[in-house]
């Protein structure tokens, strides 16, 4: 337990360095840093705790400081992908790479719906040549009382 | 009481053979003397499953460390309760709990009063067979009557995670709704084997499928809430595989519960349902292989082991059967349905969400998949995280959020385009009102915008719907107004019920889209009787405080709230170290009013005049909950409630009768 406290300690040691401090420019509460640090992975370390998670700080770090350094955000994510490769972030490459994974889903709907879409066509047809609502004649009396009865169920159900 | 927890699981081995045995002899030889003992069997197994479940209940209370299980998952510090949830806290206690709850389901059915239904020795061979199935699993790779080596003078204790009343429900409402939904399935499938094609088996699975879905609705409502309060979760969604994996089956069986609306009323659509209930029925069991194949890294995982590679083979078995049993009757499936008469209309409109409902499944179980896919096809694993389910299943919810909004406004069979006008006019001008005040106040974000105006207009579309038939009611009736909502709800509780479940979906989604689009947070050190200011608060540390309770080392920080400068209480973040845990637990503190949430962590600390605090505010999340709450309220409405629709008047009518 006490090394868990000497841990915790040393942590805060560390975010007080990545913390506002009078020099640096960005901090972990700087919108630059924020939209960096969503995209990284951090060796699957992303969605842990902060305050126990001691790779997650080591990234905070790098980050803040290659910031500081003058790197904008779109090289800093380059020198992660060109470190780790593409698993360094949490989402797939948005270029030719990776457009399997992230075409694949609106692939699926737009499929879903021509299939479903030739498929009304298709039924929607048939209704048309058997069935006409205008042209519906009672064959019997019978027929006509159990429609009715029908119709009054369904009114009923708001009554 | 090795010997007695080993012998239940042995002998529920042989009773679910002998059951499964039993009811094919009965039907082959039409002798009702085998069903009634293949009967007996499913009692037997309830009770050698209850037994074998009270067993491990009483070694978890008290402490019989000389069980392996007992020994992983309590220790004698650990309040009783969480010694009791540590039933299912592991592998084996897990997949006891299943057996026990699959074993109380087929006994309620084939004790009902349907017990002599054709279909129902078919029903009970299937769900026997995925009994037998979890007890072989339990015998192979998770017997929870292990034991230990050498006895531990105490346990590892339940993770601090776990030791959360989220335990207690969450687990439990999942499992009943994903083992709710083999009851479904087999009555497709025994009505498929019968060449059964009416809308029968769909009449006696409805209040089951509706009773499942309520569970997987609380179940992910519950552990949502319980991932928000327990840090180390990701938050109420984090997208996580596991999380999809009990978020897939919810969606089709969504799907399933409006398109089957269709067969009923006019024969159609019946590949397709049965398609979805044995496609929910899989996904339960690809959820469960998930969860102990280690195959994707998760935090809710139970780590990898053989146990994934049976629950793939069962998987694959089921789905050869399904589909063969399927396929082998699909002539007789394409049979008898009624066909749409206009592209407008309420089935087309049903249709279209029924495809973006299973286009959204698909889409998941694409992203959670894909690290596997990636990494079996090109060598190298893509990490799909929470960003990417967030930009694919946005506009995918969208759409669904439009469609709600539109689709209790048309009509079935064949809709007018002036009536739809009509009725849409009112609701449609709320929403872009709602976009207007929203642009008008300073709102950003186009998208969020967007997807809150369409809530809107999807919500006054309903409360329209509820005001159109109260007025009517009124009108005809001279009721009062409670009376006449009372009695409209009443009179249709499966049509209300629903309406009442996207009234419930739609403050849900106002949740999600605001949490989502306008978080504030800030990671701030501060010393004591300094500072933080974030949105509407400030915060100010007024000290930290070390105690010991039950053994585990507390520390809490101690910060005034002052909300739009009047002061409103304080705030206490804690830390526990715990005896049994190598790492602390970090127990968020949070202030909620009706608009936003103040959620404030503990993250580290100097000494007790200086800490660093994680502080955030998180808008409208209260809001998830009461949504999720209605939804579970308008569920159990339509549950109670909701007859057939005129069945058997409209099969008088088309037969002519």
């Amino acid at each position: 337990m006490i090394k868990v406290r000497k841990k915790i300690l040393l942590a805060g040691l560390i975010i007080l360095m990545i913390l506002p401090g009078g020099t640096s420019a960005f901090t972990v509460n700087s919108q630059e840093f924020k939209n960096v640090i969503k995209q990284l992975d951090m060796q699957g370390h992303a969605d842990h705790e902060f305050s126990t998670c001691s790779i997650q700080k080591v990234y905070y770090d790098e980050v803040i400081e290659m910031l500081n350094g003058g790197m904008s955000e779109e090289e800093i994510i380059q020198s992660y992908v060109n470190e780790y490769g593409q698993a360094a972030l949490r989402t797939p490459a948005t270029d030719k790479s990776g457009w399997i994974a992230w075409g694949m889903p609106f692939v699926g709907l737009a499929s879903g719906i021509a299939i479903v879409g030739v498929w009304l066509r298709k039924v929607k047809g048939k209704a048309t040549d058997t069935f006409d609502i205008a042209e519906v004649k009672w064959e019997s009396e019978t027929e006509k009382e159990i429609a009715e009865k029908l119709f009054e169920e369904e009114r009923m159900k708001h009554f | 009481m090795y010997l007695i927890g080993n012998i239940t699981l042995y002998l529920g081995i042989v009773i679910a053979a002998y059951t499964i045995i039993a009811n094919v002899i009965g039907i082959r030889k039409q002798n009702n003397k085998w069903i009634e003992s293949a009967r007996g069997g499913v009692l037997s197994l309830l009770f050698v499953s209850l037994i074998a479940s009270f067993l491990l209940l009483y070694l978890l209370g008290t402490s019989q460390f000389q069980f392996e299980y007992v020994a992983a998952y309590t220790s004698h510090n650990l309040p009783m309760v969480y010694k009791l949830t540590a039933f299912w806290a592991g592998n084996a206690g897990s997949l006891l709990l299943w057996t026990v709850l699959l074993s109380v389901y087929t006994a309620m059915l084939v004790f009902s009063k349907e017990k002599q239904n054709s279909m129902m020795p078919y029903v009970s061979s299937i769900l026997s067979l995925n009994i037998l199935f979890f007890f072989v699993v339990m015998i192979l790779g998770g017997n929870p009557f292990a034991m230990t080596e050498t006895i531990p003078a105490d346990g590892k204790g339940l993770n601090p995670m776990l030791q959360h009343p989220g335990m207690i429900l969450h687990p439990v409402t999942l499992y009943l709704g994903y083992v709710g939904l083999a009851v479904p399935f087999a009555f497709a499938i025994g009505a498929l084997i019968l060449r059964r094609m009416d809308a029968e088996w769909i009449k006696l699975t409805r209040r089951w499928t509706i009773t499942a879905w309520l569970f997987l609705t609380l179940g992910n409502m519950i552990g949502g809430w319980w991932a928000y309060l327990e840090l180390g979760w990701g938050g109420y969604w984090a997208w996580d595989p596991v999380e999809n994996a009990s978020f897939l089956p919810w969606l089709t069986v969504s799907a399933f519960l409006h398109s089957v609306m269709i067969q009923e009323r006019k024969g159609m659509l019946k590949t397709w349902n049965i398609s979805l209930v044995i496609l929910s029925y899989l996904l339960t069991l690809f959820g469960t292989f998930l969860v102990r194949s280690g195959v994707l890294t998760s935090v809710h995982a139970f780590g990898s082991g053989p146990l994934g590679t049976y629950f793939l083979i069962f998987m694959a078995f089921m789905m050869l059967f399904s589909i063969y049993i399927v396929i082998s009757r699909y002539q007789l499936i394409k049979k008898e349905s009624i066909p749409i008469e206009s592209y407008f209309s309420k089935e087309s409109s049903f249709l279209l969400n029924n495809l973006i409902l299973v286009a959204g499944a698909f889409a998941v179980f694409w992203g959670t998949m894909y690290p596997l896919i990636s990494e079996s096809l090109k060598g190298t694993k893509i990490n799909v995280g929470a960003p990417y389910f967030n930009s694919v299943m946005a506009p995918i919810l969208l759409l669904l959020l439009l469609l709600m909004a539109v689709c209790p406004l048309i009509a079935w069979q064949k809709a007018t385009v002036d009536r739809f006008l009509k009725n849409a006019i009112w609701p449609f001008a709320v929403g872009v009102l709602a976009a207007i005040i929203l642009v008008v106040v300073g709102v950003k974000g186009t998208f969020a915008i967007i997807g809150l105006a369409s809530t809107v207009f999807m919500f006054a579309t309903h409360v329209q719907e509820f005001l159109q038939g109260t007025r009517a009611r009124m009108k005809a009736t001279k009721e009062n107004i409670a009376k006449a909502i009372y009695k409209l709800t009443r009179k249709n509780q499966r049509r209300y019920g629903g309406y009442i479940v996207h009234i419930g979906i739609a403050l849900i989604a106002i949740g999600v889209i605001s949490s989502h689009a306008y978080p504030e947070d800030i990671l701030k050190t501060v010393e004591r009787g300094e500072n933080i200011a974030i949105g509407d608060y400030v915060l100010t540390f007024n000290g930290l405080t070390e105690q010991t309770e039950n053994g585990n080392g507390i520390v809490t920080a101690d910060l005034k709230v002052d909300y739009n400068g009047k002061n409103v209480g304080s705030i206490n973040p804690e830390k526990i170290f715990y005896e049994t845990w190598p790492e602390p637990s970090t127990e968020v503190a949070i202030k909620t009013n009706w608009k936003e949430d103040l959620y404030v962590v503990l993250s580290s600390w100097e000494n007790s005049e200086k800490i660093t605090l994680q502080v955030k505010v998180n808008p409208f999340v209260s809001w998830i909950w009461i949504g999720g709450g209605i939804m579970v309220f308008g569920t159990a409405i339509a549950l109670i409630g909701g007859r057939t629709n005129s069945t058997g008047l409209l099969k008088a009518f088309r037969a002519g009768r």
